[in-house]
């Protein structure tokens, strides 16, 4: 595929996908004719500076909201035209972390649980509300998802007693219980030290190697580089630039977006 | 000595310590106990029930009307009993609504659960909307990303802002167990039958016997004092 | 369907908890109307002084039926039942009572018992009215003094009866000393008693079984019982509700209760029922020569 061609699609049969999208809110458009896709097994980086629409496209991506024109497409299927019930199990292929790590009040085992939990039928939620006794056995699948973020001994303690980065790296660990196809991050280390920032990157390699799809969007250029397999490159709600990381970092097309990745694009 | 009626009997270890002629045999203080709490326990649980489901869907949906509806829970709250009262009798008596129906409601304890849910609903509406709209976002938004319906979302939501609920619901069952006006009026104060704490208050003092009338507002503000401590209790376990 | 077996119906378990605690089923009784409920609306006055709570036994322990006894005053009873959310009435205004009758919800009224009202006053009597025989007369005192009077103000047979004397001494009472307490009679008898100076009227039955809680009120104008004017006199009546109004209401049951109540065995326990070592009501249901006037309202004349 030849780098920095603005805005062209990468159709991927089994990828998580917009196509010809424009999004906005109070008639003002936020997002002008994105497409974009993301396979299995790869990373793909979202960088660009603040404010220019890349919360909003992963919105879109995470189906949030359905875009005000244009499609967003699972394994080639437009998502907006399928019944609840099937876009549920679509959503339910998806993870998301957010800048923040909105952690349920609760105990860390819970959080890791929760996805897992709202998946089982309802007769077995309602049996588990009830007070039960006694310990409680560990759920391999938390401890596993602990150990991915090596928080594997933190599952008792409530969340309100973790550090930020503690945090982030649950609500990463959240995402991933239930094997989603594809995880959405959206600034995900902005608010982290560089320790817990390095936790998340090997997480997120960790998860590219077991078949993940992931999108991270991020506002630095730096990460991209260490863990995108692709970078797209916004600015005022257009893709301006997308390719393989290493060619839009070297030899970006667009005019911008070398201003951008030179740091002289200043916002 | 006399007793409306009832056997002055059993007056002992309950009665002996507070140096009050206490009326009422044994069984009788705790059919009366009994009453309070079933009528103003069951009006509470199933208020609960519905104001949360109400704060659930008028805090997170946009509708027209919605602030009327808001309105109209803020004015609940200030709600007269009696007025609250003479309403429900109007709808149970056997030429109101549900009277005519067939249904035999005046002076029951049926009766005035429905006039303790009125009562109740408002306040813990109104307590439940703020708490469960003061959620951050970012929470209901996790739990749809993690493949939450709405009911999941709504649970979430229940559940982050369960310590305000409780605070609606004591604050309900304050307001209920404590109002004398509309149990009396669809209560009817029947002795082991409609007679709840207020009512015997109510009664007591009415005779001029304000010392027992006292010991049973003790009783009342000692019942109301152990159901809060149970519930907050209850709210601080942590749940998993 | 009767208001226990719904009760039973949706109280479920703890209607028949309730039902076994209150219920004194063992003692026997009539089976065809065991475990039913009558509904009695009447005045403050018979239920405060506990006469009910001793007949009402009495009356299970004979029947096996519950009686719900709902204390309120003579006007709020008679509306109650108006309304047909009582099966019978036990009140104290003759007045009110035939009009009750006369509008057609009332039937097989009978005389059933009487007191006394009492002018009850402060021990330093500031009206001068201690010992009059003509209860119209110290009214007028009263007024003349513009000493406190405390009314009951609720359309009560006491406050009936208080409108009837004004009336008879030509007084239309108003002004500062004439207080309208909207209370039972309890309660009046205490905010007379913790207001200086303070008059009302009173039945007696209540006033003798609150009097050991009262502190500064005594009887200061006497009623027929003790040789005072007959227009103190407190008969009381008891009413069953018109079935053929209220095709709800309990008529055989009431019917039974007002049996039970004018027979010998319930005018005896009347009669017996003391507090403080005093009788407090004197019935008048049994007597050898019948009071065939009874039975209908005052001036009521058969259509010719």
């Amino acid at each position: 595929m030849k780098g920095g061609v603005t805005n062209q699609a990468v159709t991927v049969a089994d990828g998580l996908a917009l196509s010809g999208v424009y999004h906005g809110f109070d008639d003002t458009d936020v997002l002008t004719d994105v497409s974009l896709a993301v396979g299995r097994e790869e990373v793909l980086a979202i960088i660009g500076p603040s404010g220019t629409g890349k919360t909003t496209l992963l919105g879109l991506l995470s189906l949030f909201d359905d875009p005000d024109e244009g499609t967003v497409e699972f394994g080639g299927e437009d998502v907006w035209s399928l019944s609840e019930r099937e876009r549920l199990n679509v959503r339910r292929q998806i993870g998301m972390v957010f800048q923040e790590p909105h952690l349920f009040d609760g105990s860390v085992r819970r959080n890791v649980r929760y996805p897992l939990d709202i998946r089982r039928p309802w007769a077995d939620r309602i049996r588990n509300w009830l007070p039960r006794f006694g310990h409680r056995s560990a759920n391999p699948v938390v401890t596993e998802q602990l150990e991915l973020v090596g928080l594997d001994d933190a599952a008792s303690r409530h969340v309100s007693s973790l550090s930020g980065g503690e945090a982030q790296r649950v609500a990463f660990a959240r995402a991933l219980s239930y094997d989603p196809e594809f995880l959405l991050l959206d600034e995900p280390t902005s608010d982290l030290d560089p320790r817990n920032t390095a936790v998340i990157e090997d997480a997120i390699e960790t998860a590219r190697s077991r078949g993940v799809g992931v999108v991270i969007a991020t506002h630095d250029m730096h990460q991209a580089e260490r863990v995108a397999d692709r970078t797209a490159v916004m600015l005022d709600g257009s893709i301006i630039e997308h390719g393989p990381t290493q060619q839009v970092f070297d030899d970006p097309t667009d005019r911008r977006a070398r201003k951008f990745i030179d740091g002289e694009l200043i916002y | 000595m006399i007793g409306s009626g009832i056997p002055t009997t059993a007056c002992t270890g309950l009665c002996g310590p507070l140096f009050v002629e206490f009326p009422y045999g044994y069984e009788g203080i705790l059919n009366i106990i009994y009453v309070s709490l079933y009528v103003s326990l069951t009006a509470v649980a199933l208020s609960t029930v519905f104001s949360i489901t109400v704060a659930v869907l008028v805090g997170f949906n946009d509708f027209p009307g919605r602030g009327f509806v808001i309105a109209l829970i803020n004015t609940g709250m200030g709600l007269p009993s009696v007025v609250v009262g003479l309403v429900v009798l109007f709808a149970v008596s056997n030429q109101g609504p549900l009277g005519q129906a067939g249904f035999h409601l005046v002076f029951t304890r049926e009766a005035m659960i429905m006039s303790q849910f009125v009562l109740a609903t408002p306040v813990i509406t109104g307590i439940s909307l703020a708490a469960v709209t003061g959620v951050d976002d970012g929470i209901r938004d996790a739990a749809h990303a993690m493949g939450g319906r709405r009911l999941d979302v709504a649970l979430v939501t229940i559940r982050e802002a369960r310590y305000g609920i409780l605070t609606g619901v004591l604050a309900g069952l304050g307001r209920a167990i404590s109002e004398v006006g509309s149990v009396l009026i669809v209560g009817g104060n029947i002795e082991g039958q409609t007679r709840t704490l207020t009512t015997a208050i109510q009664l007591e003092a009415r005779q001029g016997r304000f010392e027992l009338a006292l010991v049973l507002g003790v009783v009342l503000v000692a019942l109301v004092l152990l159901i809060n401590g149970l519930l907050l209790k209850l709210g601080d376990r942590q749940i998993r | 369907m009767h208001r226990r077996q719904f009760i039973g119906l949706v109280g479920g378990s703890t209607a028949a908890v309730l039902a076994g605690c209150v219920g004194d089923s063992e003692t026997g009784g009539d089976a065809a109307i065991l475990d039913e409920t009558l509904t009695l609306t009447t005045t403050t006055s018979t239920y405060d002084t506990g006469l009910l709570g001793e007949v009402n036994g009495a009356f299970t322990d004979r029947f096996g039926a519950e009686v719900d006894a709902v204390a309120q005053g003579t006007g709020a009873a008679l509306e109650t039942a108006r309304r047909g959310d009582s099966d019978v009435v036990m009140v104290h205004a003759r007045g009110l009572e035939d009009e009750f009758m006369r509008e057609g919800y009332g039937v097989n009224r009978r005389d059933l018992m009487f007191n006394d009202f009492v002018v009850v006053g402060p021990d330093d009597d500031p009206a001068g009215i201690d010992g009059m025989n003509e209860v119209t007369d110290a009214f007028a005192a009263i007024a003349d003094a513009e000493a406190i009077f405390v009314s009951r103000g609720d359309n009560s047979g006491t406050h009936n009866k208080e409108l009837n004397i004004w009336e008879a001494a030509g007084i239309e009472p108003s002004g500062e000393w004439y207080r309208e307490a909207g209370s039972g009679m309890g309660e009046v008898l205490n905010q007379a008693d913790l207001e200086e100076g303070a008059h009302t009227l009173a039945d007696r039955g209540t006033f003798i079984s609150q009097r050991s809680e009262l502190e500064s009120l005594a009887i200061r104008v006497q009623g027929p019982i003790e040789g005072g004017p007959e227009l103190l006199a407190n008969p009381y009546g008891v009413i069953a509700v018109n079935p053929a109004v209220h095709d709800n209401v309990n008529y055989d049951l009431a019917m039974a209760y007002i049996g039970f109540i004018t027979s010998r065995d319930g005018q005896e326990l009347i009669r017996e029922y003391t507090v403080e070592g005093e009788q407090l009501f004197f019935p008048e249901a049994v007597a050898e020569i019948p009071n065939f006037q009874q039975y209908v309202p005052e001036d009521w004349k058969p259509e010719t």
